[in-house]
This record gives structure tokens, sequence and C-alpha cells, in this order.
């Protein structure tokens, strides 16, 4: 055995998941190869770094951002989100919360009901085609109850939304449209980070990288553009080379954004 | 609710022994923030070890593990159920390690790298090969350095870190492999160019990854 082929087969070897019958090849070979044998002993020879110990004042510390935390917590409580005003781009009517979970339970009834019917019914041709046209219908009763939950007023809910979002592989572009708006427009960080992320599924769709574009500069949060110019760099989206260069020279940016701009546009040229 | 004093607080140790760390996540995310708590005694070590033998240096190794929880609350709604905590952990550490890379000076790491680690009451020739053996691996770039780190010391498999830095699991072998390759070699030239000088030598490429993360 060659020196390539047990390079290839170290890796495994050290983490113990080679059979023992290509652990003995290895061990064959190290026997007789002087700079194998040495790599291994360099990977040995690191159990001689200690084990740290962090002090003791660690955990006060992280008990008083605890402490700070709560205190922070007790004295919002009982202050409501602000109403959003923002009207969403999308047509649809302002639903409960009620509605949205009574199209959840809907959902899991008709899975319960179609999950019988296939008991009863067998594989034929005709029951598959209603499976697929189940399927269909289930699929717009979620993208129905994410559009709903997006609307929410609680970010708990939102949130949820975005989440039910990413069960569905296929990209809608009516969710699409509804994740680039919470993107935009949600007030909290959290959410519009969570719908980036759902977005970021979706990274080829042209209408998701011209929302990224859109996104970018009123954004209020820096830690959202910088996570935007993040997603930007991932996807390769050269065309947003023009955008980042303004942002790159916009003083009334934050510091850290536009330098993340700079690093972005030198990635993507 | 009555104070329960210090008998309560190990009937709720008791009972969190088994808890995991899954469930203390979703707990703190519904706002039970004591959780967290727990949460820090089960990682904290892991991290600061991981951040040590990162930076070489024990306050920013601190600071960092501090970052982390900070960030754990505050991104809390963002843990989705199912995440594995350990997985969701990892990756906050290292957004949190790229966001310090970005905002130091090169300089600054360099010269907490040749604070080096020792330790107390070895023999003086294992401390000095120990020393040298951490300036060899803080010499590694950065994404070498990481997936050595993991899987050396972090107990993480290669299917962990793979999805953590976001490639294969075949990519993450090689990139383990070319490391303890580089490391050998970085190893034995500062054995042999003797501590004092290898010492002045030491340097750490600051090559940050690509798609660094959100921020979190």
């Amino acid at each position: 055995m060659d020196c390539d082929r047990i390079a290839e087969m170290m890796p495994d070897y050290l983490e113990g998941a080679l059979s023992h019958e290509d652990a003995s090849q290895i061990e064959e070979h190290i026997e007789q190869c002087a700079p194998c044998r040495d790599t291994l002993a360099v990977w040995n020879e690191l159990a001689m770094l200690p084990e740290e110990t962090p002090r003791p004042e660690s955990r006060q510390r992280f008990e008083a951002i605890l402490a700070a935390y709560r205190e922070g917590r007790s004295s919002t409580k009982g202050i409501r989100e602000p109403q959003r005003s923002l009207v969403p781009v999308w047509a649809f009517a302002n639903r409960s919360l009620g509605l949205a979970a009574g199209l959840a339970c809907a959902i899991v009834l008709m899975t319960g009901g179609f999950l019988a019917g296939r008991y009863t019914d067998g594989s034929d041709a005709g029951s598959r085609m209603e499976l697929a046209a189940m399927h269909g219908e289930l699929t717009n009763m979620r993208q129905l109850v994410v559009l709903s939950l997006l609307q929410q007023q609680s970010a708990t809910e939102r949130l949820q939304g975005v989440s039910w979002s990413t069960q569905e592989t296929y990209a809608d572009p009516q969710i699409l449209a509804a994740l680039l708006h919470t993107l935009r427009y949600d007030t909290s960080v959290d959410v519009r980070l969570a719908a980036l992320d759902a977005l970021s599924r979706h990274g080829n769709q042209p209408q998701v990288r011209a929302g990224l574009l859109d996104a970018l500069q009123p954004q209020q949060s820096p830690l959202v553009q910088v996570a935007v110019i993040d997603l930007i760099v991932d996807l390769r989206d050269t065309q947003a080379i023009a955008e980042l260069q303004n942002m790159q020279h916009d003083v009334k940016l934050n510091p850290a954004v536009r330098e993340r701009a700079q690093w972005a546009i030198r990635k993507l040229s | 609710m009555l104070c329960k004093g210090h008998e309560g607080r190990l009937e709720n140790v008791r009972m969190t022994k088994w808890v995991p760390d899954e469930e203390l996540m979703l707990q703190v995310r519904a706002g039970t923030s004591e959780s967290l708590g727990v949460l820090f005694d089960r990682y904290q070590k892991r991290l600061f070890n991981f951040y040590s033998k990162m930076t070489g240096n024990r306050t920013v190794s601190e600071d960092l593990v501090q970052e982390v929880f900070l960030r754990l609350l505050k991104y809390r709604q963002t843990y989705t159920p199912g995440t594995p905590f350990r997985a969701w952990v990892y990756q906050i550490a290292r957004n949190a390690r790229f966001d310090q890379l970005r905002k130091q000076r090169p300089e600054a790491e360099l010269s907490a790298a040749r604070e080096g680690f020792t330790l107390p009451g070895d023999p003086a020739q294992r401390r000095q090969e120990s020393s040298l053996l951490h300036q060899a691996l803080l010499q590694l770039p950065e994404e070498k350095r990481e997936v050595l780190v993991m899987s050396r010391f972090q107990d993480l498999k290669y299917e962990e870190i793979a999805r953590l830095v976001g490639c294969e699991v075949g990519a993450v072998k090689v990139r383990v492999y070319r490391a303890l390759q580089e490391l050998k070699e970085s190893f034995r030239r500062l054995q042999a160019s003797g501590s004092a000088r290898a010492l002045n030598a030491a340097g750490e490429k600051q090559n940050l990854p690509r798609g660094a993360g959100h921020g979190l």
C-alpha cells in the first residue's frame, strides 16, 4: 500500500472507523514508512496539549449576564409588541390565529383521513391520482397557514410561520414574496434572520436574488445586513456588486456593514 | 413560589441531570432562562478548550465563551425544535470566533500566540515541547486548525464537522489530513530551530473562511 492510499484512509483510522483488516494494513505500512509514522506520531503528541479549565469567575460572569437578562425581561413584561403598521404586499385578508390553528388542524385531519383511505383503497392508479390531488391540497393549506402565521402580532408565531415555510421543498412564489416582505419589514430581528435562512434554501430563484438586493439598503439592523451580504456571497450573485459598491461608500451605514460589503466585493470579483 | 433555598436548587440539579440539551434549550426559548445555567455547566469547559486551542489565549477564550452564551440567550427564538443542540452551539461558537477575528488586529493574536500554554509542574522538557506544538498549531491557517481541533479535541465526528463548516465529509477528511501534515512540518521545524527563535517566528495566517455565518 502506498502513502497516497494511506493518506486517504488515515482520517478514518484516526477516528477509529476502519475495519480491523484496514487498520492492520495501515499499521503494517506505518512500521516501514518513516514519514507516515511521523504524521501519526504528531497526532498522538497532540495529546500533550493540556485540557484547560476555565476560572471559577467565568461562572460568576455568566450568572451576572443571566441576572441582567432576567431584570431586563421583567421590566419589559406587559409591554405589547407595537402594532405592525405596514400593510403586507401580498393581497391576503387579515386572519386570526384561530383560523391558522384551524387550518393546521384541518391538515392533520386530512392527513389522517388520507392515510386511512390508503389502507382501504390499495395502490391502484385511481388512488395514486387521488393521492397527488390530496398532496396538492395539503400544500395549498400549508401555504395558507404560513401566510397567515407570518401576519401574526407575536414574533413567536411569525417565527413559526417561517419555520412552516421550510417544510416545502417547492418554492411557491407567494410564500417567497411573503418571506421577502418579512425579511424587509418584520419588527423582530429574530424573525428577519429566520426568514433569511428560509430564503437561502431558494437562492437559485431570480425572485429571491432580486429580493435580497432590495432588502439590503433599507435594512435597519447591521446584523441582518451582514447576514444578507453573506448570503449574497454564498450565492455568488455578481449582480449585487454595484449595490455593494454603493454601500461600501455610504457613510450613513454601520462601519461593520461597510467593511463586510468591501469583503463581499473582493469575494465576488 | 416559595423559595426552596439550597435544597431546592440541589433538587433542580438532580432533576435536570437527565434532561437532554435540546429540551433545556427549548425551555430557554420559552423563557426559562435558568435552564441555560445547566447548559453552561455542560458546555463551558468544552467550548473554552475549543477556543483556547484556536487562539492560545485564556482571556480571549473566556470572553468568547461568555459571548456564546449571551448569543444563545439573544437568539433563543431562532432555535428550532429538532436541531441537535451541539450542532447549534458550535455554529454560534464559530460565528463568535469569526466576529472576533474580524474585529481584532492581526498583531493582537500574534502576541497572544506567544503566550502559549504551559502545564504547571510538568517537566521542563515536556512543557517546552507542548508549547512548541501549540505554536505550530497556531501557525496553521484558521480553516485547517479548526477541523483539526474539532476532530482531535472536541470529539466531533467528520459528519458533524462537515455540516458545521458546510462541506462534504470527504473534504473534511482531506482537510484534517492536510492540516496534520502541515502541523507535522511546522512542529518539526520549530523543534529543529530551537524554542527561542521559534517563538519570534510564530505567526498566524488570518484566512477567514467563506460565508463566515450570520453573525449570530
